[in-house]
């Protein structure tokens, strides 16, 4: 019973990272569009859960993830009309959610995939390198980045707050 | 050693990578450290404020201030290791237990005999006295927990599936939490979002009140659980109840004590709603 309940918690962090992942504003735009894709990238993923349940969960896990983070960038790879095959900056985003939520959602995906994968989904970074393919290096290096362009654009986001009162306020005509 | 921290050590260390050795040397540093203690607390925040957005779990225990009996019990037995544990004045915890036992003075009148029965009636006479707790089932004190936590931290983002019927939004939860949640005419359905419950995946069904207030209703699917009525309770500001049946766990939890009356209530009043509930399981 006790690795049921530990796939059902693994198939639940899985669906919680993908709907992070992959609501970027670029390929979908609305929930619907968000949880169809998801329903889709998270049946093929989550047999790798079912199919390794009971053996290694740590491995199961990390396996399952990253076949998530493979699937959802090829669906990018097919979407995106980038002649260099980079990857675009995602442009500023305009829905609601907390700054935080914004913030995430405004990364490149190759630095918001890593943020996710460790923040949320509690992964190491030992993990989580094996999950990308990556070596740790880079994988601390892209924390690096994304942790710091995320404070930059909270920071951004609390000042515009603050100053938002004084600069837009009616001005009251007798 | 003082100066500008490598990164990918505070890095490891608030996302939880060192193990315990390097770990307690950086929280040496970080004792001896303000500025990257400053850091180390700003990832921190960065870390717990994604969390939140994004509807995980927040890091930490929870206290329920002793809305339950495993509580109280767990809370006894911490505080009973911690009195044993403690360092004592003058070992007075060590001399109590090397000390060899002392033979007891005979007593004149009673014997032992008599002594336990009369202490057994003088306990029979409390009980009955006091009145007899709660010996029935009751639901487990985890899920009023993760209840609790999940609808602190997930109730007023947004929903992750929304939809107004029921029944669309359990087909649309998938075979395990396909489980039309209740309706009560006070409430109003707006959808849904997955949660993490005591032991596994759960789905927390958000609802509105007349007040635009969010209720929130968390179902999770538990293995081997039996029948236990609705427990209540409050505590920072929010109103609980927590009952099981049908191989589910049920939280509500709410602002004002009406809302989660009139869900139990909606439970209660639906005689078929657990029924088809282990229907729907089974």
């Amino acid at each position: 019973m006790s690795s049921a309940r530990e796939w059902s918690d693994d198939a639940g962090a899985l669906r919680r990272f993908g709907l992070a992942l992959v609501r970027d504003d670029r390929f979908v735009f609305d929930d619907a569009a968000g949880c169809a894709l998801i329903d889709k990238l998270f049946r093929q993923a989550s047999l790798t859960l079912v199919e390794r349940r009971g053996v290694d969960r740590r491995a199961a896990r990390v396996r399952a993830f990253g076949q998530f983070i493979r699937l959802y960038r090829r669906h990018a790879r097919r979407l995106a009309v980038d002649e260099d095959g980079g990857w675009i900056e995602t442009p500023p985003s305009n829905r609601g959610g907390g700054s935080a939520a914004v913030g995430v959602r405004g990364l490149p995906i190759e630095l918001r995939e890593t943020l996710l994968l460790v923040v949320l989904a509690g992964f190491t970074h030992r993990e989580a390198a094996e999950a990308l393919d990556l070596p740790l290096t880079v994988v601390v290096d892209r924390l690096a980045r994304a942790r710091t362009r995320l404070a930059a654009h909270m920071a951004a986001a609390r000042d515009a707050t603050a100053a938002w009162p004084q600069s837009s306020h009616l001005r009251i005509v007798k | 050693m003082t100066g500008r921290a490598d990164p990918a050590e505070t890095f490891a260390y608030v996302d939880n990578c060192l193990d315990p050795e390097a770990r307690s040397a950086f929280e040496a540093r970080l004792q001896a450290e303000p500025e990257l203690r400053r850091e180390a607390a700003r990832w921190e925040a960065q870390n717990r404020a994604i969390r939140a957005a994004f509807g995980a779990p927040p890091r930490g225990a929870l206290d329920l201030g002793g809305a339950s009996n495993e509580n109280g019990v767990r809370r006894f037995g911490e505080a009973t290791r911690a009195a044993d544990g403690a360092a004592r004045p003058f070992g007075q915890a060590q001399k109590r237990r090397v000390s060899p036992p002392v033979a007891e003075p005979r007593s004149a009148g009673l014997g032992a005999t008599a002594r336990r029965l009369a202490g057994a009636v003088a306990l029979a006479a409390a009980v009955l006295w006091v009145g007899l707790p709660s010996l029935g089932p009751r639901p487990p004190a985890a899920l009023l927990a993760a209840g609790a936590a999940a609808a602190r931290a997930l109730a007023d983002l947004p929903v992750e599936f929304v939809a107004g019927d029921p029944a669309a939004l359990a087909q649309r939860l998938g075979p395990r939490l396909a489980l039309a949640p209740l309706t009560a005419p006070s409430l109003r359905l707006i959808g849904a979002r997955l949660a993490p419950g005591s032991q596994a995946t759960a789905t927390l069904y958000l609802y509105e009140n007349s007040r635009g207030e969010r209720v929130a209703l968390m179902v999770e699917p538990l293995d081997e659980i039996g029948r236990a009525p609705a427990r209540r309770g409050a505590t920072n500001g929010l109103s609980f109840a927590a009952w099981t049946g049908a191989g589910y766990g049920f939280v509500a939890a709410a602002r004002e004590d009406a809302d989660v009356a009139a869900l139990v209530a909606a439970a209660g009043a639906d005689d078929e709603f657990l029924a088809n509930a282990g229907a729907q399981r089974r």
